[in-house]
């Protein structure tokens, strides 16, 4: 029997890395929301790696982090090691990397949840969409509780007709012994909303207690407490002390292991057909390594705290659907795990996903207004990627009950821009991992400037607190004041102190007088260098000078790239009508045609970037445009 | 929108004067770095609707006196800062104009772009959008795929290497960038400047064997070779149109080669008139011969000038023998003979032209024979396969400079996350001749290169 439960002014469904965000800005933006859970003790959980970050990834964190997002903030606060990557290879790849406890980071966002004002928790599992007219009105769990809103996210996961794989042992599910939603994708589907099949995978669990650590080397964190959140944050388990920071543990597999697996081949899923879904070729089984890359003796394993105090180690690059007990055997093969517990098999998981090319830039669904989809259901992987999503579907939902239009980000503002904007327009062929190479302003994009690019884009928005518009403001004083510190300072040659620097950094001496800025553009000349010779730089903190550093030492290529950032504005600056009918324009391709009706795009930038719309068919959509204007006249 | 363009107007009366004209915000900027005004004065004062005389260089080298024509925004045809360059030298001359405005930063325009931009700045009225749009569309689906697949193969395997190389570095840099705890084999710097310099060397060859981009360049060399007195000089005088050779009829009157160079059918020859081949205990004419034997090794074009009522003496079938790929036999004097006696062999290796040197007959012909070979042709002499297409040239010329200042940026030290930008700059480069997608092709190389899943 179906029953009127409740109206609000947005509806959450499902309460991972997406859902939280999205419930959390749209409760912070003053509506009434609604988060339904599948299950309360699940919220905020990570079914693969307990860690978070890396490579873009740590990118999409500070930047949700500096739009007033919650992911950073908690990822900080539950750490378990800290580890900057790239640190070799330029300023634009530095990337943050945090191990996170996964019960606390769960128990954390819940609390934050919990204490959120405007929002109200409840588990259920959502069955159906009400639907009036192309327009969402609300949605319909299990037991019939009809919850009505006029803005609704789904966010739903690898839980739609979700199906679990080990070996021949196959059963509906969700990730980690969760049950699967069954129904709401042939709701989805009756309102003619296409979707897909991935599958992903996960290793196995094992008991930290039988591994011989000889054998493996150990990967401690880093020396300095780094943080996502541009807010000061601190781990509630090592506090300020690295030293008290969980190591992960590096060891290998062998040519016992890869024999094993080749014996046993035919009883992998992915080999005896039982798996249709698509997986990602970025994270491929370890039956799939060893078959593609058969001439490698040894493949890299990495066993990961999954908590503080939990006994349980994720054996990271081991992911795979073989059969439980060769699992064990193949565990049993690496060396330091011949005595090795299995707590949790590693398992294959499929599951429908909604072909993203039929999203607006602001993850609405087109055909079904007031619908939102976010994270994993629109076809990418990842728990950040997910957060990304979650926050800018919240926010438009929330916009939309509040009557204003939507809120999108560009290619060249964010990480986030990119990773909509290749998801909505070029759609996604496998699970959809945001990478740097991804970026083509990726210079610029930076993490460490995330707060400076998308501070103010927060506060306009109205996520971002006084306290965090208040440290903001602070930066970027301090930003300016060094900069124009560094272009006003000259040293004279004569100095002692700087001669001294100069042969230390084996810098050819200068004949007449330099500024610290020239001086800085060399490339053996850091901003340590600096420090020793401008005392006042003391006073600033470390990420300040490093803006500062990075933004006059690649200045020629910085400003090359805002150079192509204002070119590649110029069309995103035209707009397409929505109703625009593309079927009626002459001299369109056939293919550019049919591709832009089925993309919409918003704008003309978003229609170049569509495959199969070739540069003839935007001109041809320019003196359209032109054509429609004066005709209006 | 905001690109300048550039693009060569059809010719004009007799294909002698053509006008290339160029449109967009650097227009100005291009013009003045190329063009030196008679009347600096009144260029500087930098009216609109001039006609201006000068000389046009490319770099440093002058190419050719041109008027230019200014027209400033908003009044020109486009709506744009609009120039347009006159040039006298044949389609030589101005595809070197062409190309040095490209060199410039100029794209090469599209079909219909001029219009296209003339009406979206207002110039043209509504009626005319229809016209514009099916120009616009009339644009053949000519992918750059398509480009590729027409090039000849040896030329289609030579630029997939060289995209296959760029591909590679990238490959590298960006598998170590996003995926640095992958079993990802790294590349220090050492090996990365070694992988540039390679691919340089490729681009370098192709575009030292960019046919027209090479023809353009240097000219064909070509040399004019027979038996004495069949009227070599006398032909070496009417390509020029003046008397610079003297002509006699007394055999071995050219004792030294004479070096010209003259434009035909907008080919650029270098002329070598030689001394005629025969035995001779005359020393300085068998020196002369000697060189003449040299002259044709080094050859783009051999014009073998036989005499049409002598048959073939042994040392002119000995050339056609030896040359025959880049030989054409001028079959001169025909006005000599009475009508039928002529006899052209079938089944004779090199092109055969009936040829009148005195009545003018068959420049013609030997005209369009080189075209065709510059052109369409299998290459004159070289046996590299060549690129012909300036906007392939264009491209190729981008990718080269983008190596080059990857090179530059990696010797002053810049991290790897600069470097990719010129490296990735270059694969767009050479990707826009053989069509691929950049990001799709990176990925996948990645994948396919690196064992990546953490
Ligand atoms: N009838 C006729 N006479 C020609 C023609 N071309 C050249 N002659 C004559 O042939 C004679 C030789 O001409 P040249 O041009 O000096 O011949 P060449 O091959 O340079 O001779 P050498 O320099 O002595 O090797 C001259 O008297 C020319 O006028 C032609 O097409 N028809
Ligand atoms: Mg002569």
């Amino acid at each position: 029997m179906e029953y009127f439960a409740g109206k609000y002014d947005v509806i959450v469904v499902g309460a991972g890395h997406a859902g939280c965000e999205a419930a959390l800005a749209a409760a912070r933006l003053g509506c009434e929301t609604l988060l339904i859970t599948l299950h309360l003790d699940t919220i905020a959980h990570m079914p693969c790696n307990p860690s978070l970050g890396g490579p873009a990834k740590g990118h999409l964190v500070r930047e949700i982090d500096a739009l007033g997002g919650q992911m950073g903030i908690v990822a900080d606060e539950t750490s378990l090691q800290v580890k900057m990557l790239n640190t070799g290879k330029g300023p634009a790849v530095h990337a943050l990397r945090i191990q996170s406890d996964k019960q606390a980071y769960h128990s954390r966002m819940r609390t934050i949840l919990f204490s959120q004002p405007k929002l109200t928790i409840i588990q259920a599992l959502v069955e159906n969409l009400v639907v009036d007219k192309n327009s969402i009105v609300g949605v319909v769990t299990r037991t019939g509780a009809r919850f009505e809103s006029g803005s609704v996210v789904l966010t739903s996961g690898t839980y739609l007709r979700g199906r679990i794989i080990i070996g021949a042992a196959m059963h509906p599910g969700g990730p980690n012994g969760q049950m699967p939603a069954m129904s709401l994708s042939d709701s989805l589907r009756e309102f003619g909303v296409e979707l897909g099949r991935f599958k992903t995978g996960t290793p196995p669990r094992i008991h930290r207690q039988f591994v011989d650590y000889t054998k493996f080397r150990i990967q401690p964190g880093d020396n300095t407490p780094w943080r996502f959140s541009f807010m000061p944050t601190e781990s509630q388990f090592w506090h300020k002390d690295l030293s008290k920071q969980v190591p992960c543990w590096l060891g290998y597999t062998g040519l016992q292991t890869h024999e094993l697996i080749r014996t046993n081949l035919y009883r992998a899923p992915m080999y005896s057909g039982k798996i249709e879904g698509i997986g990602p070729r970025y994270c491929p089984s370890i039956e799939d390594k060893v078959v593609r890359f058969a001439q490698r003796e040894a493949h890299q394993i990495f066993l990961e705290p999954e908590g503080w105090q939990s006994d349980e180690l994720y054996v990271a690059g081991l992911s795979t659907s073989m059969p439980e007990e060769v699992q064990v055997q193949i565990l049993k093969s690496i060396p330091g795990l011949e005595n090795v517990r299995m707590l949790r098999p590693g398992y294959a998981i499929e599951y429908d996903y909604v072909l993203p090319h039929q999203l607006s830039l602001g993850l609405e669904v087109r055909q079904l207004s007031g619908l939102f989809t976010a994270g994993q259901l629109n076809g990418t992987s990842g728990y950040e990627e997910a957060a990304a999503q979650g926050l800018i579907a919240g926010i438009n939902a929330a916009l939309r009950s509040l009557g204003k239009g939507p809120f999108t980000l560009r290619r060249s503002d964010a990480y986030l821009g990119v990773l909509i904007d290749d998801l909505v327009t070029k759609g996604v062929k496998e699970p959809y991992r945001l990478l740097t190479s991804r970026a083509e302003y990726r210079l610029v994009l930076r993490q460490n400037n995330a707060d400076l690019r998308l501070t103010e884009i927060g506060r306009s928005v109205g996520l971002v607190n006084d306290e965090r518009w208040r440290r903001f403001h602070d930066k970027k004083k301090n930003y300016d004041h060094v900069k124009e510190l560094l272009k006003t300072t000259v040293f004279s040659p004569m100095r002692e102190d700087l001669q001294q620097v100069m042969s230390e950094a084996q810098s050819t001496p200068t004949r007449g007088g330099i500024s610290a800025q020239d001086l800085i553009r060399r490339p053996e000349i850091t901003i340590s260098h600096l420090v020793k010779l401008i005392p006042e730089l003391k006073d600033f903190e470390h990420e300040v000078l490093e803006e500062v550093e990075t933004d006059t030492k690649y200045s020629g290529y910085i400003e090359k790239q805002w150079a192509d950032i204002e070119n590649f504005s110029k069309l995103e600056n035209r707009m397409l009508p929505e109703t625009l009918s593309y079927e009626e324009i002459r001299g369109l391709s056939t293919e550019g045609r049919q591709r832009l009706l089925e993309v919409r795009p918003l704008n003309l930038g978003q229609a170049s970037r569509i495959t199969g719309v070739s540069p003839a068919d935007i001109s041809v959509l320019l003196v359209f445009l032109e054509q429609r204007r004066r005709g209006g006249n | 929108m905001s690109d300048t363009i550039v693009a060569m107007s059809t010719a004009i009366g007799d294909a002698s004067i053509h006008i290339i004209r160029i449109s967009g915000p650097m227009a100005t900027r291009i013009i003045e770095e190329c063009f030196k005004p008679r009347n600096k004065e009144r260029w500087l004062r930098g009216e609109s609707f001039t006609l201006n005389r000068g000389v046009f260089y490319d770099q440093t080298k002058a190419l050719d006196e041109v008027l230019v024509g200014r027209m400033l925004a908003p009044s020109s045809y486009t709506g744009e800062d609009v120039y347009e360059v006159n040039c006298h030298g044949g389609l030589f001359v101005a595809q070197r104009i062409l190309k040095a405005i490209l060199s410039h930063g100029a794209q090469l325009a599209e079909p219909g772009e001029f219009s296209k931009r003339a009406f979206l700045n207002g110039k043209l009225d509504l009626v005319q959008a229809e016209a514009i749009i099916d120009l616009i569309s009339s644009r053949t689906e000519t992918s750059a795929n398509l480009a590729l697949s027409q090039l000849s193969g040896g030329l289609s395997e030579k630029i997939t290497s060289l995209r296959d190389g760029i591909l590679e570095i990238l490959a590298f840099i960006e598998a170590g960038i996003d995926f640095p705890e992958d079993e990802v084999d790294s590349l220090d710097r050492e090996t990365l400047e070694s992988l540039i310099n390679k691919v340089l060397a490729e681009t370098k060859l192709l575009l030292e064997g960019s046919k027209t981009g090479k023809v353009l360049r240097d000219g064909l060399n070509t040399v004019i070779v027979g038996q004495p007195n069949v009227g070599k000089s006398s032909l070496l005088n009417a390509l020029l149109h003046e008397e610079r050779a003297i002509v006699t009829d007394i055999p071995g009157t050219t004792r030294d080669e004479i070096r010209e160079s003259v434009s035909v059918g907008g080919i650029l020859l270098q002329l070598v008139d030689t001394a005629g081949i025969c035995e001779s205990d005359d020393l300085v004419e068998r020196l002369g011969i000697e060189r003449t034997w040299k002259a044709l090794k080094t050859a783009d074009l051999v014009l073998l000038v036989v005499q049409a009522n002598l048959s073939l003496s042994e040392v002119e079938r000995h050339i056609l023998d030896c040359y025959s790929e880049k030989v054409v036999v001028l079959v001169n004097k025909i006005d000599i003979l009475s009508k039928g006696q002529l006899d052209i062999p079938m089944n004779e290796k090199g092109f055969w032209i009936p040829f009148s040197v005195l009545q003018l007959q068959g420049f013609d012909e030997l005209e369009k024979e080189i075209r065709k070979r510059v052109y369409q042709g299998e290459g004159i002499s070289t046996t590299d396969p060549l690129l012909s297409n300036v906007r392939h040239i264009t491209s190729l010329e981008r990718c080269d400079n983008a190596l080059n200042q990857s090179l530059n940026s990696l010797q002053q030290g810049m991290p790897w996350d600069i470097l990719s930008i010129d490296i990735r700059q270059a694969l767009q480069y050479v990707s826009e001749i053989t069509g691929h997608n950049v990001q799709e092709s990176l990925l996948e190389d990645i994948f396919s290169r690196f064992c990546i899943g953490k």
